[in-house]
């Protein structure tokens, strides 16, 4: 499904990320972990053409897609949610859906019709009850608690139907409930949806207990991908970034 | 379009000298309103766009102080310290209460005063235009070079401001007060944790804009008339010069001003009626092939 | 979800358009219907101006470039095409509209300092055109010898009650047009930009391409401004392209308010009334207005309509005892206050 070949880019010679290639099979749930600096959200902003890669190619179902602009690579079917939630605070949860879901059918630039389209309202009820924001839909984004700030900003990386899903530390912020209550919601999203998706996680006990594959990055290079029984036994792995504690945890 | 007449100028030395000198002492007091505009917003992100009332209160000063004095030295100094008063009052008790706020709501605090600057001169000297005349020292036969006419107080001018730039830039790259500005251009959060009071910067940029859109007021007196309004055309020329040389930058605030300069004079020439338009055209081309401008960073 | 339809918009336009046809003669006064006049040209332009603003999050400072573009294309169309005026006013629109093209998309890619400045000093590159270009535009004494009115459709602008209704029409057309913009998909998608930009273009959205088309629409309905202007004092005059005019439909939207559709209208009679109560008691017109805009901009620091409707709201609230609501009505952004 995506492809990343030998992928690398740098700041005025700080390199962010050097020659990474990494491959997401369709259907498939990855974690990719690292410490802070990693380069892990340089990653992502280079796969959704964010920034610009200095080399390398990111194939998406065979097709070069490294250089073009945002807007194209989210057609081609790859969208993200961000480390803090990106809303639109002024919007309530309803208009914020649909009229995104007007973007992802072209007809966001209908300057003749009404808003809401009546064909966009279903989508977007669909939505809320997909990420189960229904009973707030009428709700000043702005308003919202920050969970479901973040809960709408996966909703509407879904309003654009992704065949890859790249999610920036869902759960950042969060505490110890509402973590689980989120990795449930994503967890059941990919699971519905069948798509590919990427996320990046600090919380080892989440990962481990939800990635089927997890990709290691630090100082911009892939320090190790695998299933998780691989990578916890990964010696590299331990001594760089798990510690012991994870060694040899069933 | 009359470009016969700019070849012809162009081709002759006299008319090289005579243009190439009011076009440097427009680009001179420009550096002068322009500096304070580019340091203003190089520390505060704030378009001053009261800062052309700035450099019209200087001209009134002057007008006043040399009136009573007979002193054009005297009066000059007063003027300067004057508006720099004027900047400070101006920072604390108004633009300081919309930092932060929209780039629009600064705009229309700024339109305020200038609107109220613009009557109050009108009441307190009267609507008409004024005039200074040229100051009993400096009327002396001109300098001829190449022909070219090169009167006293302009080489007066040129020298005095291209003192004032470089020991501007000196302070700003080599003194302790100079790197403090720097940094909280940069980082106003770090320099606060530092234990230096950034309100204190702020108002001091303001000051040192103040009195160096004051001086150029002053100095503009003898050489211009002076004119409720005639601020604005000059706050937005400083303008198009930051973004020509880049916001913050004391270098490009002065390359900036300089180039304004030469093609508004042999613009007058050339293209009598698109002098302005062509001083556009180059802020446009410069946005569009460098938008931090020429000597700003990138980012 | 707000339930606002074309048909019930259109309703209250007719009820509007006929109290306004009524009112010369409830009220016979020159004053009264020049405010009318003068209203359908401030009001066009500074809802033309909200478009930007408060709803596409593009802080124009230059918007005044349209304004004497209108006045001064159809004015000059008139005395010297000697077309229609129907086709005056098509080729108003399109030449503003074509203008805003170009201006647009130099200025629409550039961060808000450097846009509210170069839109600004677009305008003042018209101004001192029209100034330098004399034998066009009578230079710094305005465009005189006044502006034909051939009849058309059985409108005849030369009668001032036909003036009156055509400029009232003309507002609450304008008005229709624009509300019903505004709360199009387009509009909508204007509102993403404004509150997100990065997060729209992530939905795929070309936000270059929607703030251009948002400001080309906003500069041909601005020029509809002009045109009444020119119609108004027959002729046109350099202030219409000056700064200052730009600077009073600002100070119209933040009196009035960003966040409701109407509210730039409100603003604008707010404003004129103010104008014309200051000018009769001083001379000192400028003083007066620059120190009412400091009151508002540094005590209230939002627009009035604003200010009561958040009071209004927040009342609500708290009678309800529940989260706050938006509005029903109101657009729940803040443009122009100071946050």
């Amino acid at each position: 499904m995506l492809s990343i070949e030998n992928l690398s880019k740098s700041f005025g010679g700080v390199v962010a990320i050097r020659d990474v290639s990494l491959n997401f099979t369709p259907g498939s749930l990855t974690a990719v972990i690292g410490p802070n600096g990693a380069g892990k959200t340089t990653f992502f902003n280079l796969i959704m053409g964010s920034l610009l890669p200095d080399q390398g190619r990111i194939l998406l179902g065979g097709e070069n897609i490294a250089g073009l602009p945002t807007p194209q690579i989210v057609r081609r079917g790859i969208a993200r949610a961000f480390q803090i939630a990106s809303i639109f605070p002024s919007l309530t949860v309803r208009e914020a859906l649909l009229a995104a879901v007007n973007a992802q059918r072209q007809q966001h630039a209908k300057l003749l019709a009404r808003f809401p389209l009546a064909a966009s309202r279903d989508r977007a009820q669909e939505i809320m009850h997909m990420v189960g924001l229904a009973m707030k839909a009428d709700m000043v984004s702005r308003s919202l608690s920050h969970g479901d700030q973040k809960l709408l900003d996966i909703a509407l990386a879904l309003v654009l139907e992704p065949r890859v899903l790249l999610l920036d530390e869902p759960t950042a912020g969060m505490g110890p409930e509402e973590r689980w209550l989120m990795i449930d919601t994503v967890h059941r999203l990919w699971e519905r949806e069948k798509m590919t998706l990427v996320f990046i996680e600090h919380d080892m006990d989440i990962v481990f207990k939800i990635a089927q594959s997890i990709a290691v990055l630090s100082y911009g290079r892939v320090l190790a991908e695998g299933t998780p029984a691989a990578i916890r036994q990964h010696p590299a792995v331990i001594e760089a970034y798990l510690g012991s504690e994870y060694a040899g945890r069933a | 379009m009359d470009l016969p007449a700019l070849a012809n100028c162009v081709t002759s030395l006299s008319c090289i000298v005579t243009q190439s000198t009011s076009g440097l002492i427009i680009g001179m007091l420009l550096f002068l309103v322009a500096a304070g505009v580019s340091l203003i917003f190089g520390v505060l992100k704030v378009i001053n766009f009261a800062h052309g009332s700035f450099y019209m209160l200087g001209a009134y000063l002057v007008l006043t102080v040399y009136g009573l004095s007979d002193s054009f030295l005297l009066a000059v100094i007063a003027a300067a310290l004057g508006v720099a008063v004027f900047g400070l009052l101006f920072e604390r008790l108004i633009i300081s209460r919309v930092y932060g706020s929209q780039v629009l709501m600064q705009l229309l605090v700024c339109y305020g005063v200038i609107l109220i600057m613009d009557d109050l001169v009108k009441i307190i000297w009267g609507p008409e235009f004024k005039s200074l005349g040229m100051p009993a020292a400096f009327q002396k036969p001109p300098y001829l070079l190449g022909g070219g006419v090169v009167p006293v107080y302009y080489l007066f001018l040129i020298l005095l401001t291209l003192l004032i730039a470089v020991a501007l830039g000196l302070a700003i790259t080599r003194t302790r007060l100079g790197k403090i500005v720097r940094a909280v251009a940069i980082n106003p959060g770090m320099v606060s944790a530092l234990g230096i009071n950034t309100g204190y910067v702020y108002a001091g940029v303001f000051m040192l804009g103040g009195l160096l859109a004051g001086l150029a007021g002053a100095l503009a007196a003898p050489v211009r008339s002076i004119v409720s309004g005639m601020g604005l055309s000059v706050v937005v020329e400083s303008f198009i010069v930051t973004v020509i040389g880049g916001m913050g930058s004391v270098a490009g605030a002065l390359v900036g001003s300089l180039l304004i300069g030469l093609v508004r004079s042999f613009g007058t020439i050339g293209f009598p009626l698109f002098t302005e338009g062509l001083m556009f055209l180059l802020m446009a081309v410069v946005l569009v092939l460098k938008p931090s401008g020429l000597f700003g960073r990138e980012g | 979800m707000r339930t606002s339809s074309m048909r019930r918009d259109c309703l209250i336009a007719l009820i509007v358009f006929a109290a306004l046809a009524a009112l010369p003669m409830l009220w016979p006064s020159h004053g009264v219907s020049d405010f009318v006049i003068r209203l359908a040209a401030f009001g066009i332009f500074a809802t033309s101006l909200n478009m930007l603003v408060g709803y596409a999050g593009l802080e124009s400072f230059g918007h005044g470039l349209f304004f004497g573009l209108g006045a001064y294309s159809f004015a000059l169309a008139m005395q010297r095409l000697g077309t229609s005026i129907p086709a005056a006013l098509l080729l108003t629109v399109l030449l503003s509209a074509a203008v805003a093209g170009i201006v647009g998309a130099i200025c629409v890619r550039l961060k808000e300092i450097y846009f509210a400045f170069l839109t600004l000093a677009f305008q003042m590159l018209l101004h001192s055109l029209i100034i330098a270009w004399t034998p066009l535009t009578g230079g710094d004494q305005g465009l005189t010898g006044g502006v034909p009115r051939p009849p058309f459709l059985g409108i005849r602008l030369d009668a001032p009650y036909h003036l009156y209704l055509f400029s009232a029409g003309l507002l609450l057309l304008c008005l229709l047009l624009m509300r019903h913009i505004v709360q199009s998909p387009f509009g909508y998608t204007l509102r993403l930009i404004r509150d997100n930009p990065a997060r729209a273009t992530s939905l795929g959205i070309n936000v270059w391409a929607m703030r251009l088309a948002a400001f080309v629409i906003a500069g041909a309905f601005g020029s509809l401004g002009g045109v009444v202007m020119s119609l108004f004092v027959s002729g046109a005059f350099p202030d219409f392209a000056y700064w200052t005019i730009s600077g009073e439909a600002i100070f119209m939207i933040m009196l009035g308010g960003t966040t409701l559709f109407l509210g730039p209208v409100a603003g604008a009679v707010m404003l004129l009334l103010l104008n014309d109560v200051v000018t009769k008691l001083t001379e000192h017109y400028g003083l007066v207005l620059g120190l009412i805009i400091l009151l508002f901009a540094l005590g209230l620091r939002k627009g009035l309509a604003d200010y009561l409707a958040e009071l209004w709201r927040e009342r609500s609230a708290r009678r309800l005892a529940m989260p706050l609501p938006a509005a029903p009505f109101a657009e729940p952004s803040n443009k122009l206050s100071g946050e």
